[in-house]
């Protein structure tokens, strides 16, 4: 087949090394001390310029500035299985490319070389006489005048199947990460999705709204929050962050939802309830490896006489929440001293009580939001408390919807600085219809 | 953006310090976690955690700060936490960690107040 | 407005660029997909035929309410000229068509040639895939910085037409599979044919026939080789766009 010489000119040939016939040879026949030697060493040498032309173990090949071959050295041609007629003068070198060769050669080749004088180490496939293909390295450059002007093109070519089949084989291995990169997203996506509640629970004279931003891909994150029925037309609610990231996490936000919706059950009351996921945890993670998280347990009741809701608030060592009033009014609402759950026997929970009066939100958020990476102005590149109030206070008054879609949209203008996932919950009394049209 | 975390360590009379320079976060927290083991750290001593350069500290750091506080009490010792910065602290009262780790305004104060207890 | 061809981005007009510049508002893009451009707009479904491309270069038209521009498209861009000029003629003052082919591929049934067979198509589609890292750069070419061009940066070799090759399969296709020839005839806006005198991806007679097919349309054979004059002799390609520009008012 074209593509090999071996046999005819004894030219190892194909980039092999020690494939340079005689040259080679004259190395091998020991040391070059002796004036004989180094006679018939510079003999040989003499007589092999033009050898080593037609037999180097690259293809070698001019063309004029058109493309046409004007000459082109043995290997190439027994490379190729073309006589040195059927080329020279007749074929251009774009004519010896598969068609996405001879493409990339047009588009990108040879205006490169046009512009540069040189354009090396570029791969491209070379189609033999009787139809085989055989990858290349192809370097090219110009050569000019003494008045500058470009002459021709001189073009080197490098068998290139090692590196191919070397190619094929990281291709395929890429081609498998990524397929298990997409497995294992897809398997994290869907166990996040399992720690979150896939609608939230319908409460009558309350607007809900809540959003989860997922910083990676490729980790679950740690952030929950739900909304579910209780006894008697009350409502519990609950955000919060279990440290870290991963599968271990994963386990310990399951656990936690699961103990805080039971907990509500078995009694409501903020407090005990936050107490009870506290034992749960520090029993399960103490030592070198704590597990803990933040959390906010909220109870809803509607205040019947004057409308609204009343809300108790328990916090375990958890961002206060922040209260947007109905009059624009907007601030923290502090828990000082409640201890994040799950390191103490003993955590402390603080609890705050308020009335959701109709136009009143209420906006529960992780760190996430807050920590987040912004540019760096006066030396503080995290966005922080005072300029997420800042922002509530240009929101308010405000409903639910609204808050946690002004909220995606900053989180969208941090991007990639957003390094930690991030939950909020909106929660928002809508004024009277009579009221909304004052 | 993220500062590098570096950790330095050495021993008082008190006990061993822990010198935290940089973020203490997600990606620095194991550093830190992998130094415990190797805290000559006997009953009756304290641990102490010099804060002075920490930039920031997430729920990882946190983590990790609470690591510390198990192994000190298991070795028989106690914890301490020195020039702790103030957004930190803050981080601190908010999650309620001001109320178990005592704080001193430096290293050496730590040291001072120190009282070595029945081993 | 200026738009560049298949595998490659604005970099392509960077010659001719300041040249133009001089005499007229020089509109650059990327089409999506492609350069800089906005990588998570693109979607097989919008960019698996040439409509999308034309829909965009019309509501750039819109967008930018510059009244009727001279497209200069190239290779496949040229074709993409052809279809919105013949769906909003309006939008348009004149037509570059550089190095334009309607149809790369021979059709044996009306003795037209494209300059490739259908096998030729089928390998290069197939090899798309196989050179996979050459097309996305992994083996871009390694080039240093002219010192006698300076304005060939590193920014240019660097970044000079790098392609994601997912998204280069289905550019591809669109380009090499797509046929035009019935659209020429409707073309009603000054059109200029700018062919290579030799261009083994769009042979002169492709331009010929270009020529022949648009009623009225001026032919000009650019004494460059390849299929990228705008690179291989800007000074002529300038000219001739120049040229025809003025020619209109």
């Amino acid at each position: 087949m074209g593509t090999s010489g071996d046999e005819e000119n004894g030219v190892a040939g194909l980039g092999r090394p020690g494939g340079t016939g005689q040259v080679a040879g004259g190395w091998g026949n020991g040391d070059l001390g002796s004036s004989d030697d180094r006679a018939q060493f510079s003999a040989l040498l003499e007589d092999s310029v033009e050898d080593l032309y037609e037999h180097a173990p690259c293809g070698y090949l001019s063309t004029l500035l058109d493309g046409r071959i004007a000459k082109v050295n043995t290997t190439l041609l027994d490379w190729l299985g073309y006589e040195r007629d059927d080329l020279l003068g007749r074929r251009h070198f774009s004519d010896l490319l598969t068609v996405g060769g001879r493409l990339y050669h047009e588009t990108h080749f040879a205006p490169l070389l046009g512009m540069q004088g040189e354009v090396s180490g570029i791969a491209l496939e070379l189609k033999a006489a009787d139809g085989s293909r055989l990858p290349v390295l192809v370097t090219s450059t110009v050569r000019t005048g003494r008045d500058g002007r470009p002459l021709l093109i001189r073009t080197t070519l490098f068998d290139a199947r090692d590196r191919r089949a070397y190619e094929t084989e990281l291709l395929r291995a890429r081609k498998e990460a990524e397929r298990e990169r997409e497995r294992l997203q897809r398997l994290a996506a869907t166990l996040q999705k399992t720690l979150l509640p896939p609608t939230l629970a319908n409460v009558p004279g309350l607007d809900v709204s809540a959003y989860y931003h997922i910083a990676s891909v490729d980790e679950v994150g740690g952030d929950f929050y739900d909304l579910f029925p209780l006894a008697e037309g009350t409502w519990g609610l609950f955000l919060g962050d279990v440290c870290g990231k991963g599968a271990a996490a994963a386990a310990v936000t399951s656990l936690t939802r699961y103990t805080l919706r039971a907990a509500a059950v078995y009694n409501p009351d903020p407090d005990a309830v936050l107490r009870n996921l506290n034992t749960v945890l520090n029993h399960e993670y103490n030592g070198a490896d704590p597990r803990f998280c933040t959390v906010i347990f909220g109870l809803l009741t509607p205040d019947p006489d004057r409308g609204g809701f009343h809300i108790t608030l328990a916090s375990g060592g958890h961002p206060p929440a922040l209260l947007m009033r109905a009059d624009g009014t907007t601030d923290y609402l502090p828990t000082p001293g409640g201890q994040l759950i799950g390191v103490l026997a003993d955590a402390h929970i603080a609890t705050t009580a308020v009335r959701l009066a109709p136009g009143d939100t209420l906006l529960l958020h992780t760190d996430g939001l807050t920590e987040a990476h912004v540019n760096a102005v006066d030396g503080v590149d995290r966005y922080g408390d005072d300029a997420l109030l800042d922002f509530a206070r240009t929101l308010a008054p405000t409903t639910a919807s609204a808050t946690v879609d002004a909220i995606r949209d900053l989180l969208d203008t941090f991007g990639s600085g957003v390094d930690d996932d991030t939950a909020v919950l909106a929660i928002h009394v809508p004024r009277p219809p009579s009221e909304e049209l004052q | 953006m993220t500062q590098r975390l570096t950790l330095r360590t050495r021993t008082a009379p008190a006990g061993a310090v822990i010198e935290l320079a940089g973020d203490l976060d997600h990606h620095s927290a194991p550093e830190v976690r992998a130094a415990l083991p190797g805290l000559d750290l006997r009953p009756g001593q304290q641990l102490v955690l010099d804060l002075g350069d920490v930039t920031f500290c997430d729920s990882s750091g946190i983590t990790v700060l609470i690591a510390a506080r198990n192994h000190a009490l298991t070795a028989g010792a106690g914890i301490a936490l020195a020039a702790v910065p103030d957004p930190v602290s803050r981080i601190f009262r908010i999650c309620g960690l001001d109320q178990v780790f005592p704080v001193h305004p430096t290293a050496l104060a730590a040291e001072t107040a120190w009282r070595p207890t029945a081993g | 407005m200026l738009a560049h061809g298949f595998g490659c981005d604005q970099n392509m007009w960077r010659l001719v660029v300041p040249a133009l510049e001089r005499d007229f508002t020089v509109v650059l893009f990327d089409h999506v997909g492609a350069g800089n451009s906005d990588l998570s707009a693109w979607s097989p479904d919008r960019y698996s035929t040439l409509d999308g491309y034309v829909e965009d270069v019309l509501e750039l038209c819109r967008e930018l309410a510059l009244g009727p521009v001279t497209f200069v498209g190239h290779s496949v861009s040229a074709m993409m000229g052809v279809v919105a000029a013949v769906r909003e003629p309006e939008a348009f003052a004149g037509l570059v068509l550089l190095a334009p082919s309607p149809r790369f591929v021979d059709d044996p049934e009306t003795g037209y040639r494209g300059g490739f067979d259908a096998e030729d198509i089928d390998e290069l589609l197939g090899s798309l895939d196989a050179n996979y890292l050459g097309w996305s750069g992994a083996m871009a070419p390694v080039i240093m910085g002219n010192p006698e061009r300076p304005e060939l940066g590193e920014e240019l070799t660097n970044s000079f037409c790098r392609t994601d090759p997912d998204i280069a399969r289905v550019f591809a296709r669109v380009t090499f599979l797509s046929d035009n020839r019935e659209d020429l005839a409707l073309v009603k806006v000054p059109t200029l044919v700018a062919q290579c005198a030799s261009d083994a991806i769009a042979p002169r007679e492709v331009g010929e026939f270009v020529h022949a097919r648009i009623p009225g349309s001026r032919l000009v054979t650019l004494d460059a080789t390849g299929h990228c004059p705008q690179l291989a002799a800007p000074e002529e390609t300038t000219a001739a766009i120049t040229s025809f520009v003025e020619a209109l008012a």
